[in-house]
């Protein structure tokens, strides 16, 4: 398996810390409580020293740096950077700098961070009551070597996104870690000019999640034990109305058969989208546009390995200015998939029930691809011609399991097709640019 | 607060103290080590108003005349009071205004613009029994917000137990409060002062800091001053401190919510507007949610009516949309009033208890809606 650099340096060096607490069968998912080091041998920041740490954000100049010495700092307001530009705040790595908002009384984000030209980097944060990081309107933000997470033994109090940039351009998400949360580990919202590489996300809802967002690529990532891997989604009614462009690569996609602890075991899903993601999903496309996946990894999700939705399938009504409900325009190559021998798809959420019960292959059977089958009639009165362009072409294509479904006649009238060839002759040119985002990846301003 | 018997409550405000008192010597300790310019013992020492802001004692402003506690306003203040208030766990707020000799504010487009040099003074108090609002009262902080050359910048300074003064805390605090409410029942309240930054939490328009009580909106209703009740924006236009004011028909106007003689709809419009939409709103923070609560909002998708949640996370329950029409109790607006853990309750900050009342309103306004 795969793992960022540095995460196997964690490992190597901090092994006689590395415990997993418990990790549980379930009959409807596996659950984790891993932990990636033990931030409890930390000295404790003294109280004066935490309220140097708040002064230091509220104080700081532009071009600067915000040191963050080792130690276990608890806080209990939210460190805010407000409207600064070129700053760079550094702990002294993952496992020595570790910033815990377990006794935060208000707030809606351990840090938040609004500005230009940000980076923030080498530490820990730990048990916001919300999201463990935020960054908002920042042009220029680079999240490297950070660890965001929860230590509750209980994951029904976690906190919602571990890394969270929204309505932000050029974002860097680089060697991080995000585990536990509720929903997504990394999220990257309305957001334009993207990249989350050699990050690790496990132990959440969802690993990572690109919504209504432009002009995104996801490479060398692990996104293992989630109950969902690598999300793509535009949702209905945000001021950025929807996202296109996305390519997912070289990636390890593994066990993502955690159960949806987003919601409360027996609970219904409510209106968050990500509580209806069924355990035992690897990739999920929801109203996405212009997405290409291609040289991944995808191994022993439990339900299938990739699914091509549109939002129709979560019965939330699906009109909204600008914004189409339809995913079109993918295309997925050359992607290696591994079916989890000995189990069996979800049944604790509809799309679960939907893949155990109605797929082409028999009942019970996991899937490696499914098509949801929902499209615009307006472009054309039948699938055959493929109006919303899908196209897969995966070596071996006859050995794996392809189901499309067809949804559009209600849940008593639902069928199954094995008919990929539908799918197969074409390709979708999905463009993306990255390369102004290069400059982040050099030596932090100073 | 008359001393004239030692009271229970009086040992614990004093023992309140002595712990108050601990933690600024130690902070002072490390200041001397750190060389720090923060609070703690320089505050403490005399400072002379230079005009350089911000100053590290309220009293340097010469904001109120006599006693500092009375909160009586020098001539510079003008007292000001939005229609509806924003729910803060029950404090009661005093407000002024100051706007630079010889200068004056704009008002342009519906909005205030305010000179540089404007100071904005927001005085946080709890009586200690709610019974008798105008008996001894303990204010808590004051904060100012300043229009300084680089934009407005906001100051929490936090009152001494003797309320003597208060010192600029950038950091933010914590206080215990005790107080008999309306119904005469004892309440205890962790009331936390917000530190600098968590200031634009709420006073953001478009990322920069900007005062929220100072709209046409807000302001265009009577108010009582020692002259007699006139309308805020007109009395202003009297002083010479405001230009562009014609007439309080030509103007937004926004009800007090707690006015029942009103129409449920406008009291409900009048509490999210004061209470969200300084977050929920296109220039606010919380445009990421597509959730907008100003009074004016006519969209039923953006009022929230059958929207899901975008990254509500745990703030959703068990519940599929922020306002679910006849169902005041399965909306996600009145699940996260109703609560006061942190990750589920809105607003996100300035609140530590449950505004019943406030409930108790958009609840009714939910529930009678089709």
């Amino acid at each position: 398996m795969k793992e960022p650099p540095l995460f196997q340096h964690i490992y190597m060096r901090k092994f006689a810390f590395h415990f997993l607490i418990s990790i549980g069968l379930f009959a409807c998912g596996t659950q984790t409580t891993e932990r990636s080091f033990d931030s409890t041998l930390l000295t404790k920041a003294s109280p004066e020293q935490v309220e140097q740490l708040v002064e230091d954000f509220i104080l700081a100049e532009d071009s600067s740096t915000i040191e963050i010495p080792e130690g276990f700092y608890e806080l209990n307001t939210q460190l805010i950077l407000d409207n600064k530009s070129a700053i760079r705040i550094k702990g002294a790595g993952m496992d020595k700098t570790v910033l815990s908002f377990r006794n935060l009384k208000s707030g809606g984000e351990g840090v938040k961070i609004v500005g230009n030209q940000i980076s923030i980097e080498d530490l820990s944060i730990e048990d916001a009551p919300g999201d463990g990081i935020k960054a908002q309107h920042t042009d220029g933000i680079t999240f490297r070597r950070i660890n965001v997470t929860w230590t509750n033994g209980d994951k029904s109090k976690n906190g919602t996104y571990a890394i969270y940039p929204v309505q932000c351009k050029n974002v860097l998400i680089d060697e991080c870690i995000a585990s536990h949360s509720k929903d997504a580990g990394i999220y990257v919202g309305q957001s334009e000019n993207i990249v989350v590489k050699n990050s690790l996300a496990f132990g959440n809802v969802a690993g990572i999640e690109i919504e209504n967002s432009d002009n995104a690529e996801v490479f060398g990532n692990t996104a293992r034990d989630n109950a969902g891997g690598i999300l793509v989604f535009n949702l209905p009614g945000l001021p950025k109305s929807d996202g296109k462009g996305t390519k997912i690569y070289d990636n390890d996609i593994i066990d993502n058969n955690h159960k949806n602890f987003a919601v409360p075991i027996g609970e219904d899903p409510n209106g968050n989208t990500v509580t209806m993601i069924p355990p035992g999903s690897g990739i999920v496309l929801l109203a996405a546009k212009e997405v290409e996946i291609y040289n991944n990894r995808i191994l022993r999700n439990k339900t299938y390995g990739v699914a091509i939705a549109s939002y129709q399938v979560t019965g939330f009504p699906a009109e909204a200015p600008n914004w189409s409900p339809y995913t079109s325009d993918v295309f997925v190559h050359d992607n290696q998939y591994e079916r989890k021998s000995f189990s069996i798809p979800d049944f604790t959420r509809e799309m679960g029930q939907l893949v155990t019960v109605h797929n082409a292959h028999g009942i019970l059977k996991t899937q490696d691809i499914i098509y949801d089958g929902i499209w615009d009639k307006s472009i054309s009165e039948t699938i055959d011609s493929n109006p919303m362009r899908i196209c897969i072409q995966e070596s071996g294509m006859e050995n794996l399991r392809f189901t499309r479904f067809y949804l559009m006649d209600g849940e008593e009238n639902i069928q199954s097709f094995k008919d990929h060839e539908l799918f197969q002759n074409c390709k979708v040119n999905v463009q993306t640019n990255v390369s102004g985002i290069a400059f982040l990846n050099s030596a932090p301003i100073q | 607060m008359k001393p004239t018997t030692l009271t229970l409550r009086d040992l614990l405000l004093a023992s309140l103290v002595a712990i108050a008192l601990l933690g600024s010597c130690q902070s002072e300790k490390a200041e001397e080590q750190t060389d720090q310019s923060k609070s703690g013992q320089r505050a403490l020492a005399p400072e002379e108003a230079t005009g350089q802001y911000p100053y590290r004692r309220l009293s340097t402003y010469g904001f109120f005349e006599g006693e500092m506690a009375q909160l009586d306003p020098s001539e510079k203040l003008i007292p000001y009071q939005p229609a509806s208030s924003l729910f803060t766990d029950y404090a009661m707020k005093s407000r002024f205004v100051m706007i630079p000799e010889g200068e004056k504010a704009q008002l342009v487009e519906d909005e205030i613009e305010l000179p540089k040099g404007s100071i904005l003074v927001k005085n946080f108090y709890y009586p200690e029994d709610y019974r008798k609002p105008e008996g001894d009262r303990r204010i808590i902080e004051t904060r100012l917000m300043i229009h300084e050359e680089k934009g407005w910048q906001s100051y929490p300074y936090i009152w001494n137990e003797e309320q003597t003064d208060a010192v600029l805390k950038i950091v933010g605090g914590e206080t215990e409060v005790r107080f008999i409410d309306k119904n005469g029942k004892d309440q205890v309240i962790n009331y936390l002062v917000p530190n600098k930054n968590q200031c634009k939490s709420c006073h953001n328009k478009n990322e920069a800091l900007a005062p929220i009580g100072i709209q046409p909106k807000h302001l265009n209703n009577d108010l009582k001053y020692d002259s007699g009740t006139e309308n805020q924006l007109a009395h202003w236009t009297k002083l010479g401190k405001l230009e562009g004011f014609t007439g309080k028909d030509n103007h937004p106007s926004v009800i007090n919510y707690e006015d029942h003689s009103q129409a449920l709809d406008d009291r409900a419009m009048a509490y999210l507007d004061i209470n969200c939409s300084h977050c929920h709103r296109a220039e606010g923070p919380a445009s990421t949610s597509g959730l907008f609560l100003t009074f004016d909002q006519k969209d039923p998708m953006k009022l929230g009516i059958n929207k899901a949640p975008v990254a509500a996370g745990k703030g959703s329950g068990k519940f599929k949309f922020d306002i679910v029409p006849g169902h005041g109790e399965q909306s996600i607006l009145t699940y996260r009033m109703n609560s006061t853990e942190v990750g589920i309750a809105m607003p996100e900050i300035g609140r530590t208890t449950i505004h019943a009342e406030g409930v108790e309103l958009i609840k009714e306004w939910i529930n009678q809606m089709k």
